[in-house]
C-alpha cells in the first residue's frame, strides 16, 4: 500500500513545484513583455520598398551619418512585396517607419495599422511645411492631423530623346504640345516613328498609361481640376477628363505616331519600349517616362550625348511638374524614432542620398542644393521639381492618390482597355472606372 | 498488484490522485521543453547551436511529451485509458492545427461579415460581390477548370511514368529526378523559366526571347503575346503548374507501387494478363488509396492557385482570374478586408465537397481492410 | 484489395536496393523499347524549360535579352556568349553564407518536427479506435484549403500580442515575431494536413494482420506505433521530408512575416529574391540564383532515393 502511494506522490510533488515556478515565471514574464513602453529600443527598423541595391546605398549613409552619433541602430529594410508586408506587419503591430508610394493608402493604413501622428510625436508642422511645400504636406492630412512626411520624389514629366541622332537630323526640342505635335509629323515625313510606348508591367500593366493621362489632365484641366479629379469631386467620366483621354487618344491612335501601334503597347515591356531609340538609325525618337527608367538603357549609352531629356510641354494651361515619391510613416511613438526621422529630414542625410547614382532619388527638402546630385540629368529634373513644390504647381501622381482599388486597379486595366478597344470604347471605359470608385 | 479492491471513500481518493498523476507528466515534460524554447526563443543564440536545439529537443523533446502522456494515460484508471489514449495522440496535432490554421478560418470568416476596413458589419454585401462582379464570376469559371484539368494532367502523367520507369533496370533515379526537377525550383525560378518559354516582342523591339515565339518565328510566322490570348492563356498557365507538380504525383505514387507485393502481379502475369491488365486491375486497385490522396491535395492545391497568376501578367486583362488571385489583389493591394475574405470563405466552402468524398472513400478503404 | 489480403506477416530488414530479384518480378515482355522512349519523351519535355533557364544563366547579360536562349545551340562555341558572371553576381550578394545557414536553420526543425507530430496522428488516425476519427480527420484534410497569406495577419499578431478573450488570457503575449521558434511552429502547423494526409493513407494501408499479431503478443499501442509503424512507415516518412523540406527551403514568404527580412535573418529565397530590382531589372541573376538555391533539395532528393525500393514492405508480407 505504501508504494502505491508514492506512485503518485512523486508525480504530484513535481506538479506542485511546477505550478509554483510557474507562476513565477508568469509574473516576471509579464513585467518584461509588457505594452510596447516609449522607451528606447534601440532599434529603428524603416520599410521601403526600394530597389535592394538603393537600399543597402541608403544604409551605408545611415551607418556613415547616424549610426555612430546615437544610441540606436537604423536599418533599412528593402521589401519586394511592399503591399503586403506592409498590411500584414502594420495590423500585427511590427512596424517602426515606412516609406510608402501608395501615398492614397495612408487613410486606410491609419485606421487599420495604428499610425502615430505627426502632431502626436511632437512635430512642428509648419517648419515642416516651410520645408517640403504645403500641398505635399497635405497629402498626409486624414482627420485634421499629418500622417506622413515626404522621403524622396521622382519626376515623371520627362520625355527622353536620342540626342546625338536628333542633332544631326536638325530637329528642336520642342516647348508646347503644338510644337511637339508638329515635330511629330516632321519625323513621320522624315520617314521615322516618332514614339516609343509601352506600358507591359506584370502585375501592374497599365501604370505608364496613367502617367500620360496625368500629364495631359494637370495640362489641359489644370491643377485645381487635377485635385478634383483625384478627391473624386469630379466623377471620372467628367468632361475634362474625357478631353484628356480624347488627346491621349490623339497620340496613340494615330496611324503613324507608335511603333507598333497602340493595341501593341499593353504587350510591350514598360522597360523595353525606349530601346529602339539607340538603335541606328532610331526606331523612335521620343518617350515619355519617369526618370527611372535612366536603369533601363543600354549600359554604354552616356547622359547627354546619347540621350537627354525635356519637360512635357505645355498644353492649354502651363500646368506643373507631374512627380511621384515616398512618404514616410510614423507606428511607434518613441524618442530614438523621432530622433532618426529627423536626421533623416535633414539636408545632410538628403544631399547624400542625392548622390547615390544606383538610385535617382531627389530630396523633397527645398532647402537640398542641386549640387548634390550624381549626375545633370538627376540636377535638371531636382531644379525643375523644387521650382514647382515652391511655387505650388507641381502634383503627385494621381494614380498613387486615388484608392487603389481604382489607382492600382481598375485606372490601370482601363487604359489598357482603351489601347486594345480604340477611341470608341473610351465612354464606357471611363463610366466603369467610375462605377469601380469605393463609397466610403 | 491485484490487490481486493478498496472500500469506496479510498476509491475516490484514489481516482483523485491517478488523475492528478497523470495530468503531473505531461506537465513536467512541458515545463522542460518550454524552458528550452524559452532559450530557442532568443534570436541571437548562436543559429548552430539553436539548430541543434531545435532538432533534439523538437524530435527528442516532442517524442519524450508524447511518451510522458502515454505512461500519464496509464496511470489512468481502467476505464478511461483507452478512451483517452487517442487524444494523446492526436493531441499536439489538433492543437497546433487549431492555432495555426483553424484561428485563421475563423478570424477570415468573421472579417467576410464586416466591410472594407473591419470596422462594421455589413451582412451578406461581401459574398453578393463574390457571385455578381463580373472579374469574380470569371475567376470562379477559370478556377474549375484548374481543378479539373491539372489534377487530371498531373496524375496521368506521374501515374504513367512511375509505372514505366518502376520497370527500368537502371536510370530509375536519374529519370525520376529530372520529373521531380522543378519540384526543387523556387517560384520565382519556375515564373523565370516560364517567361523565357512565354515571352513576347512586338516585331522592331528586339527579337524574342520566348521559345514559342522563336518557334513561331522559324515558322515564318508573326509572333504572339501568349499570355494574353483568352482563353488558350488558361491553359498555358496551367502548363505551369502540372510542369511544378507532376513531380509530387510521380514521387507519391511511385512509393504506393513499389509497396504493391510483387506476388500478386507475378501471379496474374502468370495467369496469362497482358502488361495493360496488370495494371488496370491489379496495380490502379491495389494504390487507388493513394491516387485518392494525391488527385485530392492536386484538387486542393488548384483550387489555391495564386502565385502563378498574379506573377504572369495582369489578370484581369489577360482574363486568367483566379479566385485566390482575387482573393489576394482585393485583402492586400485593395486594402479591402471585407470582400478579401469573402472571397477565401468561398474557397473554403468550395472544398467541402472534396472532403466529403474523401470521407466516403475512407469509409470504404476501412471496410475492405 | 489492399495489402491487407495478403496472409502472415513477417518484419523483415529492409532489402538494399538492386539485391531483389528484378527479372523475378516478371521479365519485362514487350515493354522493353516502348517503356524507355516514352520515359525519355516525357522527360525530355520536363526538361526544355529546365534548359532555357540554364543556358540563360551562362549567357552574357546583353545577350540573354536581345537572343533567344536557343540560338546559344547554332553557335555553341562562340566565345564571348558564355560566361560565369551571372554566378559570381549571384554569389557575391551580399550575405550569401549567412543566408544559407539562415535557411538551413529554418528548414530542418521545420521539415523534423512536423513529420514526428504526423506520425503520431496517422497512427492514432489508422489504428486507434475514438469518437469522431472520421470527421477528425477529414477536417485536418480540409485545411489544405487555408490559403497561407489568410494566417499570415492572425498568427502574426497572435505571437506579438497574444490572445484574450473577455480578460482571461487565451495565449501569452509571447513576442515571438522574429524569433527562428516562431517560422518552426508556423511552418509545422502549415505542414500538418499534407502530413498527416499522406501519412495516414501510407500507415492505413499496413497489413492489419501485422497489428492483430503485435496486439496478440501484448504491445501497447505506444510500442506498436514505436517498434513497428515508424520502421515500416519509412518510405512514406522519406517521402513526406522530401516535399516538406523543398516547400520550406522554396518559401520566401513566411519565413519573411515571422523570422524578418533584415541582412542578420534573412533566407536564401529573400537574399536570392533582392538580387532583382522591383521594376524587373537584372532579372537573369535569377536563372544563376536558381540553380544556386536548387542545388541542396536536389541532393537531400537524391540521398533519400534508397527508402524508394520495391520490396521494403512487400518483403515483409508473406504471400
Amino acid at each position: 500500500m505504501n508504494r502505491r502511494w508514492m506512485r503518485f506522490a512523486v508525480p504530484i510533488v513535481v506538479f506542485v513545484m511546477i505550478a509554483a515556478a510557474c507562476s513565477k515565471k508568469d509574473e516576471s514574464s509579464t513585467g518584461e513583455s509588457g505594452a510596447p513602453t516609449a522607451e528606447n529600443t534601440g532599434k529603428v527598423n524603416i520599410l521601403a520598398a526600394v530597389e535592394p541595391e538603393e537600399a543597402a546605398a541608403i544604409q551605408e549613409i545611415a551607418d556613415d551619418q547616424v549610426n555612430p552619433n546615437v544610441d540606436y541602430d537604423a536599418e533599412f529594410e528593402a521589401s519586394g512585396n511592399f503591399e503586403q508586408d506592409v498590411q500584414v506587419r502594420g495590423q500585427a503591430g511590427t512596424l517602426d517607419l515606412i516609406m510608402l508610394p501608395q501615398v492614397g493608402t495612408i487613410p486606410t493604413l491609419v485606421q487599420t495599422a495604428n499610425a502615430v501622428s505627426l502632431e502626436d510625436m511632437g512635430f512642428d508642422i509648419a517648419e515642416l511645411e516651410d520645408t517640403f511645400g504645403k500641398p505635399f504636406m497635405d497629402l498626409g492630412l486624414v482627420n485634421g492631423e499629418h500622417y506622413a512626411i515626404p522621403t524622396n520624389i521622382n519626376l515623371k514629366s520627362m520625355i527622353w530623346y536620342p540626342k546625338d541622332d536628333f542633332d544631326k537630323a536638325g530637329y528642336e526640342v520642342p516647348e508646347t504640345w503644338d510644337d511637339l505635335m508638329a515635330l511629330s509629323d516632321q519625323i513621320v515625313a522624315d520617314g521615322g516613328t516618332p514614339w516609343c510606348v509601352g506600358f507591359q508591367s506584370e502585375g501592374s500593366t497599365g501604370w505608364p498609361a496613367t502617367d500620360w493621362m496625368e500629364d495631359i489632365m494637370l495640362r489641359t484641366a489644370g491643377p485645381e481640376t487635377y485635385d478634383q479629379w483625384w478627391k473624386h469631386e469630379i466623377p471620372f467620366n467628367d468632361p475634362s477628363v474625357q478631353a484628356a483621354a480624347q488627346t491621349f487618344g490623339d497620340v496613340m491612335f494615330h496611324p503613324d505616331y507608335v511603333l507598333g501601334g497602340a493595341e501593341n503597347t499593353p504587350g510591350l515591356a514598360f522597360g523595353d519600349a525606349p530601346l529602339p531609340m539607340f538603335d541606328d538609325p532610331p526606331g523612335c525618337w521620343l518617350h515619355r517616362q519617369a526618370s527611372f527608367i535612366n536603369a533601363f538603357f543600354p549600359k554604354d549609352a552616356k547622359a547627354g550625348v546619347d540621350y537627354d531629356w525635356f519637360p512635357f510641354p505645355s498644353m492649354d494651361t502651363e500646368g506643373g511638374p507631374l512627380f511621384g515619391g515616398e512618404m514616410m510613416m510614423v507606428f511607434r511613438n518613441a524618442p530614438e524614432v523621432k530622433d532618426f526621422m529627423e536626421q533623416f529630414m535633414g539636408t545632410d542625410f538628403q544631399c547624400a542620398m542625392g548622390g547615390i547614382t544606383a538610385a535617382s532619388r531627389l530630396s523633397p527638402n527645398v532647402n537640398v542644393d542641386s549640387s548634390c546630385y550624381a549626375n545633370e540629368i538627376l540636377a535638371d529634373s531636382a531644379e525643375v521639381l523644387k521650382e514647382g513644390l515652391e511655387s505650388g504647381s507641381a502634383r503627385f501622381d494621381a494614380s498613387d492618390l486615388m484608392p487603389p482599388a481604382v489607382g492600382s486597379g481598375t485606372f490601370w486595366t482601363g487604359m489598357v482597355q482603351y489601347m486594345k478597344g480604340g477611341p470608341d470604347s473610351l465612354d464606357g471605359i471611363l463610366q466603369d472606372i467610375e462605377n469601380s470608385w469605393p463609397s466610403s | 498488484m491485484a490487490a481486493a479492491p478498496p472500500p469506496s471513500g479510498n476509491a475516490l481518493w484514489l481516482f483523485a490522485l491517478r488523475l492528478a498523476g497523470a495530468l503531473a507528466i505531461p506537465i513536467g515534460a512541458g515545463y522542460l521543453l518550454w524552458v528550452t524554447f524559452d532559450f530557442l526563443r532568443s534570436s541571437d543564440a548562436n543559429r548552430i547551436v539553436v539548430v541543434g536545439v531545435a532538432v533534439l529537443v523538437g524530435v527528442g523533446g516532442i517524442f519524450l511529451l508524447y511518451w510522458a502522456m502515454n505512461r500519464a494515460v496509464d496511470l489512468l484508471p481502467a476505464r478511461y485509458r483507452e478512451g483517452v489514449r487517442p487524444w494523446v495522440f492526436v493531441g499536439p496535432c489538433l492543437v497546433l492545427l487549431a492555432v495555426f490554421l483553424v484561428y485563421p478560418v475563423i478570424n477570415t470568416l468573421l472579417l467576410s461579415f464586416k466591410d472594407a476596413q473591419s470596422q462594421n458589419f455589413v451582412g451578406l454585401d461581401n459574398f453578393k460581390f463574390v457571385f455578381t462582379d463580373e472579374s469574380m464570376l470569371r475567376a470562379i469559371r477559370n478556377t474549375l477548370g484548374w481543378m479539373i484539368l491539372v489534377p487530371l494532367v498531373a496524375v496521368s502523367v506521374g501515374l504513367a511514368f512511375a509505372t514505366l520507369v518502376d520497370r527500368l533496370r537502371r536510370g530509375e533515379a536519374v529519370a525520376k529526378s529530372l520529373i521531380f526537377l522543378p519540384m526543387a525550383i523556387s517560384f520565382a525560378g519556375a515564373a523565370i523559366t516560364w517567361r523565357l518559354i512565354y515571352s513576347f516582342r512586338p516585331a522592331g523591339f528586339g527579337s524574342n526571347i520566348g521559345l514559342l515565339n522563336g518557334v513561331m518565328i522559324g515558322l515564318g510566322q508573326n509572333p504572339v503575346d501568349w499570355i494574353s490570348q483568352h482563353p488558350w492563356n488558361n491553359l498555358f498557365l496551367m502548363v505551369i503548374m502540372v510542369w511544378m507538380q507532376t513531380g509530387f504525383a510521380m514521387v507519391v505514387l511511385s512509393a504506393a507501387i513499389k509497396a504493391i507485393p510483387d506476388e500478386i502481379i507475378e501471379a496474374a502475369r502468370i495467369d496469362g494478363a497482358s502488361e495493360w491488365q496488370v495494371f488496370r486491375r491489379i496495380m490502379v486497385p491495389t494504390i487507388l488509396p493513394t491516387i485518392v490522396v494525391v488527385a485530392t491535395y492536386m484538387v486542393i492545391n488548384a483550387l489555391k492557385v495564386f502565385d502563378i497568376v498574379f506573377v504572369m501578367g495582369s489578370a484581369e486583362l489577360n482574363q486568367t482570374e483566379v479566385v485566390a488571385e482575387r482573393m489576394i489583389r482585393w485583402f492586400f493591394i485593395g486594402g479591402n478586408y471585407g470582400r478579401g475574405a469573402a472571397i477565401a470563405v468561398v474557397l473554403f466552402i468550395a472544398v467541402i465537397p472534396v472532403m466529403v468524398w474523401n470521407v466516403r472513400r475512407f469509409r470504404e478503404e476501412e471496410q475492405i481492410r | 484489395m489492399s495489402l491487407a489480403q495478403a496472409g502472415d506477416v513477417e518484419a523483415r530488414e529492409p532489402v538494399p536496393p538492386g539485391a531483389e530479384d528484378r527479372a523475378g518480378a516478371g521479365e519485362i515482355r514487350t515493354g522493353g523499347w516502348f517503356v524507355r522512349i516514352v520515359i525519355i519523351a516525357i522527360c525530355v519535355l520536363w526538361l526544355i524549360p529546365a534548359v532555357g533557364v540554364l543556358i540563360t544563366s551562362f549567357r552574357n547579360e546583353d545577350l540573354v535579352n536581345t537572343s533567344g536562349w536557343w540560338t546559344a545551340f547554332a553557335h555553341p562555341l562562340q566565345a564571348g556568349q558564355w560566361t560565369l558572371e551571372n554566378y559570381r553576381s549571384a554569389l557575391d550578394a551580399g550575405g550569401l553564407g549567412n543566408s544559407f545557414l539562415n535557411s538551413l536553420a529554418v528548414t530542418i526543425p521545420s521539415t523534423v518536427i512536423p513529420i514526428t507530430i504526423a506520425a503520431f496522428a496517422a497512427y492514432a488516425f489508422s489504428w486507434m479506435e475514438f469518437k469522431g476519427r472520421y470527421v477528425l480527420f477529414v477536417a485536418v484534410v480540409g485545411l489544405l484549403v487555408v490559403p497561407l497569406q489568410m494566417a499570415l495577419i492572425p498568427i502574426l499578431k497572435l505571437y506579438v500580442n497574444g490572445a484574450t478573450i473577455a480578460d482571461y488570457v487565451v495565449f501569452p503575449e509571447l513576442r515571438l515575431n522574429g524569433t527562428f521558434l516562431a517560422v518552426w511552429l508556423a511552418h509545422t502547423g502549415f505542414g500538418l494536413p499534407l502530413a498527416v494526409y499522406l501519412l495516414r493513407n501510407y500507415i492505413g494501408s499496413l497489413p492489419s494482420s501485422i497489428i492483430e499479431s503485435a496486439k496478440m503478443d501484448g504491445a501497447d499501442h505506444f510500442t506498436i506505433f514505436w517498434r513497428l509503424i515508424v520502421p515500416l512507415s519509412v518510405p512514406a516518412l522519406a517521402a513526406f521530408a522530401i516535399f516538406q523540406f523543398l516547400w520550406v527551403w522554396n518559401d520566401l514568404l513566411v519565413a519573411y512575416v515571422f523570422l524578418g527580412g533584415t541582412k542578420d535573418v534573412q533566407v536564401l529565397t529573400l537574399n536570392l529574391a533582392n538580387l532583382v530590382g522591383s521594376r524587373g531589372e537584372n532579372w537573369q541573376l535569377l536563372t544563376s540564383a536558381a540553380f544556386i538555391s536548387m542545388a541542396l533539395p536536389l541532393v537531400v532528393f537524391f540521398s533519400l532515393q534508397k527508402y524508394f525500393v520495391r520490396g521494403l514492405t512487400a518483403g515483409s508480407v508473406k504471400g
